[in-house]
């Protein structure tokens, strides 16, 4: 059983070391922005190039290349990357790589724009290989050259940066306690704050109709429920809660209420009274 | 009196006289307190702004309470005058004293309230 599970397996190895991909007529261009060829020369699979690709902050790197079978004939691969791998810092990057139908495929990399998914560069060289993987073949995953980039600038400081950091601690301010003004001022105040009662009183004394029948049985009630209400509402200033004030303020309206309208109907009446 | 007969010169002064003369004293009653509070108020006013407005609390209840009972002051002098007669034919001077009262108490339960 064991035998036959292993002769299985084998079956199935063989079966997929049956079909291996290779590269066709494989090219890598160096130009500047004017479109001169620094350098151009074929690529290998199987042997990493020796010489480094180098790229001036202006160049152009191309790959060309066509992916066959062992026939020769054009194959487009599932998926195919150039991948860049920096060995110190461990970043890579990798770039999915279009292919036609007919397993050409084309790969830019214009340094003017370094495009997003390139690493950071730093002193040492990426190392560039290429991926193809495709069901019924051998995966590839060859080492071509190595690359050197212009070294990148430094990523840019966020916005927001400086407040990640410890901030200063904060402390409540407070502003100094208000003072009273000095007694004198205080009491010259309260007397000027008083004087408008003596010019009141001094006008009165001079106008005021004469209360005719402030006393009688049926005023009087009203007057003095009146001052019961104000007496109330100074009492709440001095000492009393809100909930006592209402609760009191509304057992004495009742009879406010009552006798004002005794009180009031009956000046009224006086009033009709005596003018007809 | 005796600028009654001889028109006055000046204006104000003519005014002066005509109010005197035609104004009730029931109104000039009112009047009276209406000048009171005026000059009350204007006297807390000039205290909050010469001196100091602390206490605030204090300081804005007894100002609102000049002016809140001059409003109630003024409407009641307004419908207890014979001369507006026609425009409150509704309301008796009885039933505007009622609402000067009732105003006032509870103009005075806010002032009481913010006193502090």
């Amino acid at each position: 059983m064991q035998l036959l599970k292993s002769l299985s397996v084998l079956a199935l190895a063989l079966a997929a070391h049956a079909s291996v991909l290779t590269v066709k007529s494989p090219r890598l261009v160096v130009a500047d922005s004017l479109g001169n060829q620094l350098r151009a020369e074929p690529f290998s699979l199987t042997q990493k190039t020796l010489t480094p690709v180098e790229l001036e902050r202006t160049d152009i790197l191309k790959l060309t290349f066509q992916i066959v079978d062992e026939d020769g004939k054009g194959v487009q691969p599932h998926q195919t990357f150039v991948r860049f791998f920096d060995p110190t810092t461990g970043e890579e990057g990798i770039q999915p790589v279009k292919v036609t139908t007919a397993g050409k495929a084309k790969f830019e990399l214009n340094v003017q724009r370094p495009p997003q998914y390139l690493p950071p560069t730093g002193s040492s060289p990426l190392s560039v290989s290429l991926i193809i993987g495709t069901p019924n073949f051998d995966p590839i995953s060859a080492q071509l050259f190595d690359l050197t980039l212009p070294r990148s600038q430094p990523a840019p400081a966020h916005p927001d940066e400086p407040t990640f950091h410890l901030q200063q601690e904060l402390f409540h301010t407070f502003r100094p306690d208000q003072k009273l003004p000095p007694k004198f001022i205080s009491f010259v105040f309260a007397g000027i704050a008083l004087a408008p009662w003596a010019v009141l009183f001094g006008l009165w004394s001079q106008v005021a109709p004469a209360p005719t029948n402030l006393l009688s049985p049926s005023i009087l009630p009203f007057v003095l429920s009146l001052g019961a209400l104000e007496i109330l509402l100074f009492w709440y200033w001095v000492q009393l809660k809100l909930g006592d004030v209402l609760l009191y303020g509304f057992i004495l309206s009742i009879p406010t209420i009552l006798t004002g309208k005794r009180a009031l109907s009956s000046i009224s009446a006086t009033r009709l009274g005596a003018k007809q | 009196m005796s600028s009654k007969s001889q028109p006055s010169s000046n204006p104000m002064a003519s005014l002066w006289n005509s109010y005197n003369d035609q104004t009730s004293n029931r109104l000039k009653f009112i009047d009276s307190f209406l000048v009171y509070l005026m000059l009350s108020g204007i006297v807390q006013f000039a205290y909050c702004v010469l001196v100091t407005s602390f206490p605030y609390n204090a300081f804005l209840s007894g100002f609102s309470s000049t002016v809140g009972q001059f409003v109630l002051a003024a409407s009641l002098r307004s419908q207890v005058n014979p001369a507006n007669k026609d425009e409150f034919k509704e309301v008796s001077p009885e039933r505007a004293f009622a609402d000067f009262a009732l105003g006032s108490i509870v103009l005075h339960f806010f002032v009481y309230n913010f006193l502090g």
